[in-house]
């Protein structure tokens, strides 16, 4: 371990932000470079300053692709890999489980079954042209993330003794009950219907778009600062559900709000791009091994949404011809590291 | 103990029972400012239980609890962290913070939303680490201490949450008796009110100002080690024999227990024939 002094290591810490945000910015450019038609960071970069700082001329055509489809796309994906990782990373510290992740609590199944009942009852479509479809959808999926997340938490109750493994069972016994409930609309729908669904489960930005992203962009900073508010109580609960007590903590409340702070940061997540898993597992845990002890969440924000850019990024050039889900691809990866991360911890004990 | 001194905390005629099963029945006592009172009782006599009501983790059922004079239940949970501290046996598992940022949490009760860490805070987790002599092993991964240096690190945790209370469960336990010694000497030298709950109870007799004794949820004895710990109450209440000395160094009881308990466990108390009837 690094012996520094503390104001050295202070230094470190804030070293870390403008480095971060650099990196944000190339990874914004480089990202936007990357598509089906042929763009150059350069032109991100000239399409950028013309569209901010009236810097430069219009590169028509490109100039729309860039700031219509691509950087919509790029900063959704942004968003949504930083919401993911801080609501992954706050569950984790106060369950004191580090198997928690933002769908643990059957989010992610009662997201899916409210859009399987927008696509098979309502009858739209993801691929109808009508655009009523886009907002039934992800408003279909907000409903039924909250109406999880709802049951979850009225099972929980104020017993801080038995508060987690309630939460968690209670989490699982939703998660199955959606499920079920979802598999059996598809039953009785059209394969159209079914393909759609999954599609929409694995997670997509394609259809990011500038109003679209107001309210994730919204949700995910507010929420954030609320985390950052209380940011020691969530550290201190480390310690142990008692002697959080001790410290002055309102354990079961504080763990109750948490929850809820992060169920609307992963409800409006999972209703604008879809269920991509294994991000809000996998980022708190390499933020942690870098920062041991520590709740580095503007780190794990960043380190989230970056990771989430170029993830995108290879559900956009991996293959030539289509797009991949970018749940697949989290997926793939994060299971792999989750492995790494266990064998580690085995071979630690 | 003079008429000026304050009572920190006292508590009447205190009961706490879970689903009908009385744990606690009026208990009593006070406490003197600055002084050291250490609980003590059989496994299962309700010392943790006490505990955990006096630092409001249980809610008693009745009774009063008085801290500086005024309700307990009154206080606001952060106003309270700022005047008890607590520190507890067990530590969490994959506790990964160093003993720096372990201490850096008694922060926690003093700090709004708002504030944030400052050089002052960095001098006072220096000092109470310094305190506690852990000044070397600040950067140490808490998990890497040993037993005794992680009851030393909680303490410096409870003296940087600054308190006028200090609570302890079993402060001592699985320490060897160099750092049981030694841990409740420096909780002494804080020159702050201590309540701690201790098995050994020669340990209590030489470092604590006076004793609780609990049997079963009942208050038995209260008062100086010397009025406490004499030889009918420990040999009814901890069912051994013991003879009482006086310590050659400080004048509190000092126990010595007998052994050889297989055969008939009356214990006679008649001066000059102690033991029992082990040696037939």
């Amino acid at each position: 371990m690094l012996l520094l002094s503390q104001s050295g290591k202070r230094f470190l810490r804030f070293c870390w932000i403008p480095l971060g945000l650099c990196l944000g910015f190339f990874t914004l450019l480089f990202a936007g470079s990357f598509g089906a038609a042929e763009i150059h960071s350069v032109d991100v970069l000239q399409s950028l300053s013309f569209h901010l700082f009236g810097i430069g001329e219009s590169l028509g055509l490109k100039d729309r692709i860039i700031m219509e489809l691509r950087l919509p796309r790029v900063l959704l994906a942004f968003v949504a890999g930083a919401g993911l990782s801080v609501a992954g990373s706050v569950l984790q510290t106060v369950t004191r489980n580090p198997l928690a992740d933002p769908y643990l609590f059957g989010i992610s199944s009662g997201a899916s079954f409210g859009a399987v009942v927008v696509l098979t009852l309502l009858g739209q479509g993801v691929l109808s042209s009508h655009g009523v479809g886009w907002i039934g959808l992800p408003l279909g999926a907000f409903i039924g993330a909250g109406l999880s997340v709802f049951i979850v938490l009225s099972m929980c109750g104020n017993d801080v003794g038995r508060q987690v493994e309630r939460m968690l069972l209670s989490g699982v016994a939703v998660s199955f009950m959606f499920g079920a409930l979802s598999s059996l609309l598809l039953y009785f729908s059209s394969p159209q219907a079914a393909a759609s669904v999954l599609f929409w489960s694995l997670g997509s930005f394609a259809k990011a778009t500038w109003s679209g992203l107001m309210l994730p962009v919204i949700v995910v900073i507010s929420c954030t600062g609320i985390i950052l508010l209380f940011k020691r109580q969530i550290i201190a609960m480390k310690m142990g559900d008692e002697t959080a007590h001790t410290l002055g903590i309102n354990v079961s409340l504080l763990r109750l709000g948490m929850l809820s702070v992060c169920s609307v940061i992963t409800a409006v997540l999972v209703a604008s791009c879809g269920g991509i898993g294994f991000v809000g597992l996998m980022i708190p845990h390499i933020v942690r091994l870098l920062f041991p002890g520590q709740l580095s969440l503007m780190l794990t924000a960043m380190l989230g949404g970056i990771f989430m850019i170029w993830i995108d990024v290879l559900a956009r050039t991996l293959l030539s011809y289509q797009e991949l889900p970018v749940g697949i691809i989290t997926a793939v990866i994060g299971s792999t590291f989750f492995l790494f991360v266990l064998r580690r911890r085995h071979q630690e004990a | 103990m003079t008429q000026q001194d304050k009572t920190v905390l006292s508590v009447h005629a205190l009961h706490w029972q879970i689903n009908d099963k009385p744990i606690l029945a009026d208990i009593h006592f006070n406490l003197q400012e600055g002084q050291v009172l250490g609980i003590i009782g059989p496994n299962g006599a309700g010392k943790s239980s006490l505990l955990r009501c006096l630092y409001r983790y249980f809610k008693p059922t009745s009774g009063h609890i008085q801290l500086f004079n005024q309700n307990m239940t009154a206080l606001s949970s952060r106003a309270f962290a700022q005047k008890v501290a607590v520190v507890l046996q067990d530590t969490p598992q994959h506790f990964d913070m160093t003993t720096r940022q372990l201490v850096a949490l008694g922060l926690t009760p003093h700090k709004g939303v708002f504030d944030s860490h400052t050089e002052l805070d960095d001098a006072v987790i220096d000092q109470a680490l310094y305190k506690v002599g852990l000044t070397e092993k600040g950067a140490q991964v808490f998990e890497s201490l040993s037993g005794g240096e992680k009851q030393r690190a909680l303490i410096a945790r409870a003296i940087v949450q600054d308190p006028q209370l200090l609570i302890l469960d079993e402060p001592t336990n699985h320490l060897d008796i160099r750092y049981q010694i030694q841990i409740l000497e420096l909780l002494r030298s804080l020159k702050i009110s201590v309540i701690i709950s201790i098995h050994d109870l020669n340990l209590a007799s030489a470092l604590c100002d006076s004793l609780v004794l609990l049997e079963k949820g009942h208050l038995i004895a209260q008062g100086s080690p010397n009025q406490v710990l004499t030889e009918a109450t420990i040999s009814s209440v901890f069912d051994v024999c013991c003879e009482v000395h006086s310590h050659p160094q400080h004048g509190k009881p000092l126990i010595c227990y007998f052994y050889g308990y297989d055969n008939d466990l009356s214990c006679n108390h008649d001066k000059g024939n102690h033991h029992l009837n082990v040696t037939t």
